[in-house]
């Protein structure tokens, strides 16, 4: 067992680990962020995403040892109920999400794309998800929900 | 005996020889975690059980240079990266760089896997499906691997054993990646896949060579990447008489090495072995293009 240090969306934690113990196991059981989900445990599915140091992984193939003096970012830093990300108001528009089981790890991944690339095309868009599985909706109105947040986030620079 | 539920020991250096040391006496239960999106889902899966594990997140042996007409990549560099020096980088058409960035862009998972996913890992797991290790004999790139004992490169033809099988020993860690300068004039490379999210059926990365000739690179289809040398096609690439030279140069080539074609749920090995022709006609079309700008 080893003690780690993590800065959980701005609050400091110190957790003691088993060194095969995953960061999203951190995250959820002793960080007690539930938001974002256990899925396929292979790195494939994307419920799991997480941002470490600015940039998306899959918290289920990330050591919570190696991830020590990280700074994580979950989906619960991303918007509250009363003021949500663009993004996130953008699905919840579209019906992009029916279980909601990948919601978190989508939302994640569209802000990351964004953040970086304000005005992406479909071929980016499908790109920047295409290690986010979501077995309800078929991607349609996910893609259509990302190109919504991209005109509503334009809308609100008043351009 | 060492059950599961024994927790491994933890090393995370931060510098090669922290690295070598924690390696020194290493045997196969030691496991080395790269960039972990292939070695942490074993092991929480329990197919692999570590005494030991060598993390190399802190181990600083990432970034691409030049060193003595090779370009050097360190282990730890992860696709993002490769990507994101990508518009800096004014090169000839022949530089290997350009041939692993086509390579890289196309990797599928997603951003959080090219962000976390490295090119030394890729080509240490030796997943007969990954697209680094095709790529890597077709630029006669060398391994290198580091132990207490000391460093030695291995030519990438040689390093790859079978499926999850590699020269690599228990004490080395696959520090950087050699790839050779002027090898080539221009890089092809087509993977072929039958589902946007599932691993490719056959790669392959062609180079056109100083000479005239090809340099290929077959991933996928065998159990470790099996290089061909091939003339260019007189005719074009569609040529039947070329292609089936392609496919008698493929089955020596699998005769030499010792390589067994992948027969599974994905494409059997009759399939994997029949298209083989067909995905190295394509790469090889796209380097020719690339070359007559």
């Amino acid at each position: 067992m080893r003690n780690i240090r993590l800065n959980v969306n701005g609050e400091d934690h110190e957790v003691e680990v088993d060194p095969r113990r995953l960061l999203v196991h951190v995250v959820r059981e002793e960080v007690g962020l539930t938001g974002t989900h256990v899925g396929c445990l292979t790195g494939d599915c994307g419920a799991c995403t997480v941002m470490v140091d600015d940039r998306s992984v899959k918290s289920c193939s990330v050591l919570a040892a190696g991830a020590d003096g990280a700074c994580v970012r979950t989906i619960e830093y991303l918007g509250t109920e009363e003021d949500l990300d663009p993004v996130q108001q953008a699905f919840l528009d579209e019906f992009a999400f029916q279980c909601g089981y990948c919601l978190p790890g989508m939302l994640l991944t569209v802000r990351e794309l964004l953040d970086a690339e304000p005005d992406p095309d479909d071929a980016a868009i499908l790109q920047a998800i295409s290690g986010n599985l979501c077995r309800c909706t078929g991607y349609g109105p996910i893609v259509r929900a990302v190109r919504a947040a991209v005109r509503s986030t334009r809308g609100g620079e008043g351009s | 005996m060492t059950g599961r539920d024994d927790a491994p020991r933890y090393f995370a250096p931060t510098d090669l020889d922290g690295v070598l040391r924690a390696l020194d006496g290493a045997d196969e239960s030691t496991v080395v975690v790269g960039g972990g999106t292939m070695v942490v889902p074993t092991m929480t899966h329990g197919h692999l059980v570590p005494t030991v594990i060598v993390d190399l997140v802190r181990s600083g042996l990432e970034g691409i240079r030049e060193e003595d007409g090779a370009t050097v990549i360190g282990a730890m560099t992860t696709y993002s990266s490769l990507l994101a020096g990508e518009r800096e980088r004014l090169r000839e058409p022949g530089h290997p760089l350009n041939l692993l960035v086509r390579a890289a862009s196309g990797i599928t998972g997603g951003p959080q896997i090219r962000n976390k996913g490295t090119l030394g890992g890729s080509a240490a797991y030796a997943n007969p499906s990954s697209d680094v290790p095709g790529c890597l004999v077709a630029l006669d790139a060398r391994v290198r691997l580091a132990s207490p004992r000391g460093v030695r490169e291995v030519p990438a033809a040689e390093f790859y054993l079978g499926a999850f099988r590699t020269a690599r020993r228990p004490d080395e860690v696959l520090s950087a990646l050699v790839l050779p300068r002027g090898t080539a004039t221009a890089w092809g490379y087509v993977k072929f896949k039958l589902v946007e999210s599932s691993w490719p059926v056959v790669t392959s990365a062609a180079a056109v060579l100083p000479d005239g000739g090809l340099r290929v690179g077959v991933g996928g289809a065998a159990d470790r990447p099996v290089p061909l040398d091939l003339p260019t096609p007189s005719e074009g690439t569609d040529d039947p008489a070329w292609r089936a030279l392609v496919a008698d140069e493929f089955a020596r080539a699998l005769d030499t090495h010792g390589a067994v074609p992948v027969d599974d749920v994905l494409a059997d090995a009759r399939y994997r072995t029949d298209i083989t022709p067909v995905i190295v006609a394509r790469s090889v079309a796209g380097a020719l293009e690339r070359r007559q700008g």
